[in-house]
């Protein structure tokens, strides 16, 4: 409790700026709706949601909202990054865009602006903003999950690893969100001996037209190939596309941490109120649909006041740890007590309504089903509190 | 409003002070009179967030009974607070008026502090949504019988009044609905400190009992209840620190929706993990889950207030945000 009274002043005047930001948002997507709102009949395939996004990125951008709360130096307008959580939040809550493959920014960007070298960072974060390109981040493994430290998709240097110009990659990874779609990957490859795990990982940003790499997607529960497997054949890469230090690639993979469970988190729960909105205005007016809405509204909205303390304490310049694995048990619950709501209030509408509603209830409930698995499992987060946050030692 | 480092030296105070009291039984609820010296009721008068949060978190957090809940609903409704006036709650898991005025005869029923037993009026609130009152009576126009019940120590009585009506004084209908508001935060506030204290009680069993040759702490499925009971305890933390940053009825009514929640979860896992001796009155837990289970009943059980909201998000057909960033 005692953290998130520390600079209660400064938060109150950033609550008072995002809330003049928002109400000009608002205002602004309210005038510009129709050109926004997607064009394809519901529930769109994921090619069409990809075009959308992209679509709807190009023009936030032309009118300057996407710049907003992103370092000058790779063609931001500056400000705090909560505008960017704000303008998330705000076209997630509207379903101009799904707030997954929108948030996937949120985990890109940061990273080449961080580490990147910075003449490269000016020339492609503008474009990722604006929606030129797409990238995808490749991390997992078949045989690194849960447990990242131990990938081995291998990067070998041409000559001196100090002085190569070039380094070669061959490996796999797996579960790489949108790769058939991305120009740029930021790829985590083993650089240190094979038992080397968190010492011996290097980031590189990898041109996925480079020859020798292959994506093959990967047919998700709901019917969807937003992830691929990406093979890498003896790929080359130039030194300069090294993200971070040689060897240093963990410290890159770990930073992502603070926007993944900030922004990105502010922009699901907008996302999963408008779903519970879907779901209030359809459920019939009796004590048993109240009783499901009501707990599934307190999942959400404590959810809703962690993840505000969260970002208020990252823009108080508190450093994010491990402590945001509860905001990450809380989301995962979350979600699934949402789509759980609808599965229980809308009798068969899951299983049976082959409507476009139907197919768009059906579709989003099967992918809740990962909100427990995906960046990292409930398990791992729960291992996480008990041994950080608990201070429980470690495990057996 | 105090800054960080006045409010860690006050929470310091209040809970040294509150663990102290709470540590030497007997006397006249000596934890009321410890509060009193360091200045309660300028406190709540004062600095109304962290009265509640403070000092209501550490007598949660020491088991401690205490009366101030008295203060806190007569501050609420426009009556300056005394110790020798108790206030009349609702019945266990009620949040309307305790009383009712028909045809000039006043009748009220519902739980009291142990306040009760030495005041010398009692505060009590008559009326429905539309119309609200407030009437103060002698202490001898009560009928005043124990509660023994899950939590004797807490020394809650059940009282009830009957005669004709006096003089009430109207109140707008706002002001019993920002009593209960700080009712329930107080009581929340209350049962965080408790689950705190449960969750410390676990943690520490967990690691010094050992079992198969090693502290239990060391399997997963102990580690995860654990983990569970943080992200409880964190949840209902958020939820408070929300209804003190935008304090309004709907955010105090999920605040208390979500501390019966957490208080289930918490002592259901933190007495799990204690297993024998967590069953034993040698152990302190019990006193804290007797103490949660009557608190979860102080205005509003989590499932009557999550029926309630649900209703009314239906009835409004409207999802409200209730806090921005």
């Amino acid at each position: 409790m005692a953290l998130s009274e520390i600079g209660n002043r400064d938060s109150q005047a950033r609550s008072r700026e995002l809330a003049a930001f928002r109400a000009a948002l608002t205002a602004w997507l309210d005038a510009h709706h129709d050109e926004l709102k997607p064009r394809y009949a519901l529930p769109g395939t994921l090619d069409e949601h990809v075009a959308q996004m992209q679509r709807v990125k190009s023009i936030l951008f032309d009118a300057g909202w996407m710049q907003q709360g992103w370092p000058e130096r790779v063609g931001g307008r500056g400000g705090s990054p909560m505008l960017r959580t704000e303008l998330g939040a705000a076209i997630a809550g509207r379903d101009y865009t799904d707030p997954g493959l929108y948030s996937l920014i949120e985990v890109l960007a940061p990273t080449l602006i961080d580490f990147a070298p910075p003449e490269l960072a000016a020339e492609v974060v503008p474009r990722l903003l604006s929606g030129a390109e797409m990238w995808c981040q490749g991390f997992s493994e078949p045989g690194a999950g849960s447990d990242l430290a131990s990938l081995q998709c291998r990067a070998v240097p041409r000559g001196d690893p100090a002085n190569a110009s070039t380094w070669v990659i061959n490996g796999q990874k797996v579960w790489t969100s949108l790769a058939q779609y991305s120009e740029r990957c930021v790829l985590l490859t083993r650089t240190g001996p094979p038992e080397s795990r968190h010492r011996g990982i290097t980031a590189f940003f990898v041109d996925m037209n480079t020859p020798g790499i292959s994506v093959s997607p990967l047919e998700m529960i709901n019917g969807e190939r937003e992830f691929a497997e990406v093979f890498f054949d003896d790929v080359e890469v130039p030194a300069e596309r090294m993200l971070g230090k040689l060897n240093g690639g963990w410290a890159v993979a770990m930073s992502i941490l603070p926007y993944e469970r900030s922004s990105c988190f502010w922009q699901r729960i907008a996302y999963l109120y408008s779903r519970l909105q879907r779901l209030v205005d359809l459920a019939p007016a009796d004590d048993r649909s109240a009783e499901i809405l009501g707990n599934a509204f307190l999942a959400l909205y404590a959810l809703r006041a962690r993840s505000r303390a969260t970002q208020h304490r990252l823009d108080g310049g508190v450093a994010l740890g491990p402590e945001t694995s509860i905001d990450k048990v809380l989301v995962a619950t979350a979600e699934q007590t949402a789509y759980d709501a609808v599965r229980r209030i809308l009798p068969g509408v899951i299983e049976t309504d082959d409507s476009p509603a139907g197919q768009v209830w059906r579709s989003e409930y099967l992918y809740s089903r990962a909100a427990t698995i995906y960046g990292g499992t409930a398990e791992v987060q729960r291992d996480i509190i008990a041994r950080r946050l608990l201070e429980l030692g470690s495990a057996e | 409003m105090i800054d960080a480092s006045e409010r860690a030296l006050l929470e310091e105070t209040v809970r040294k002070a509150v663990a102290n009291a709470s540590a030497t039984p007997g006397g006249n609820t000596p934890v009321d009179t410890v509060l009193a010296t360091l200045g309660w009721l300028d406190l709540l008068e004062a600095a109304p967030r962290e009265a509640l949060d403070i000092v209501f978190g550490a007598l949660g957090h020491a088991n401690a009974t205490a009366t101030i809940l008295d203060d806190v609903v007569a501050s609420a409704l426009g009556t300056p607070p005394r110790s020798d006036l108790a206030v009349l709650l609702p019945r266990f898991g009620a949040w309307d008026p305790p009383g009712r005025i028909e045809r000039g005869r006043l009748r009220a029923h519902g739980l009291a502090s142990g306040r009760v037993a030495t005041a010398r009026e009692l505060l009590l609130v008559c009326g429905d949504a539309t119309q609200v009152c407030v009437e103060i009576v002698p202490i001898a126009d009560a009928e005043i019988g124990p509660v023994q019940g899950v939590d004797p120590d807490a020394g809650f009585r059940a009282v009830r009044v009957e005669r004709g009506a006096a003089v009430a004084r109207p109140v707008d209908a706002g002001a019993w609905q920002a009593a209960v508001a700080h009712g329930r935060r107080a009581v929340a506030h209350q049962i965080a400190g408790s689950c705190r204290a449960m969750l410390a009680l676990a943690r520490s069993h967990a690691l010094e009992r050992l079992q198969f040759g090693r502290p239990i702490a060391r399997f997963q499925a102990v580690r995860h209840r654990l983990a569970d009971a943080l992200v409880a305890v964190e949840a209902l933390e958020s939820a408070l620190a929300a209804a003190g940053d935008e304090p309004n009825p709907d955010t105090a009514a999920l605040a208390k929706a979500c501390a019966g929640r957490s208080a289930r979860t918490v002592s259901a896992h933190c007495q799990q993990v204690l297993a024998g001796i967590g069953f034993t009155t040698e152990h302190a837990f019990a006193r804290f889950l007797r103490r949660t289970l009557l608190l979860e009943g102080i205005f509003g059980c989590a499932d009557d207030l999550l029926l309630s909201i649900g209703r009314r998000l239906l009835s409004e057909r409207s999802v409200p945000a209730l806090i921005e960033l």
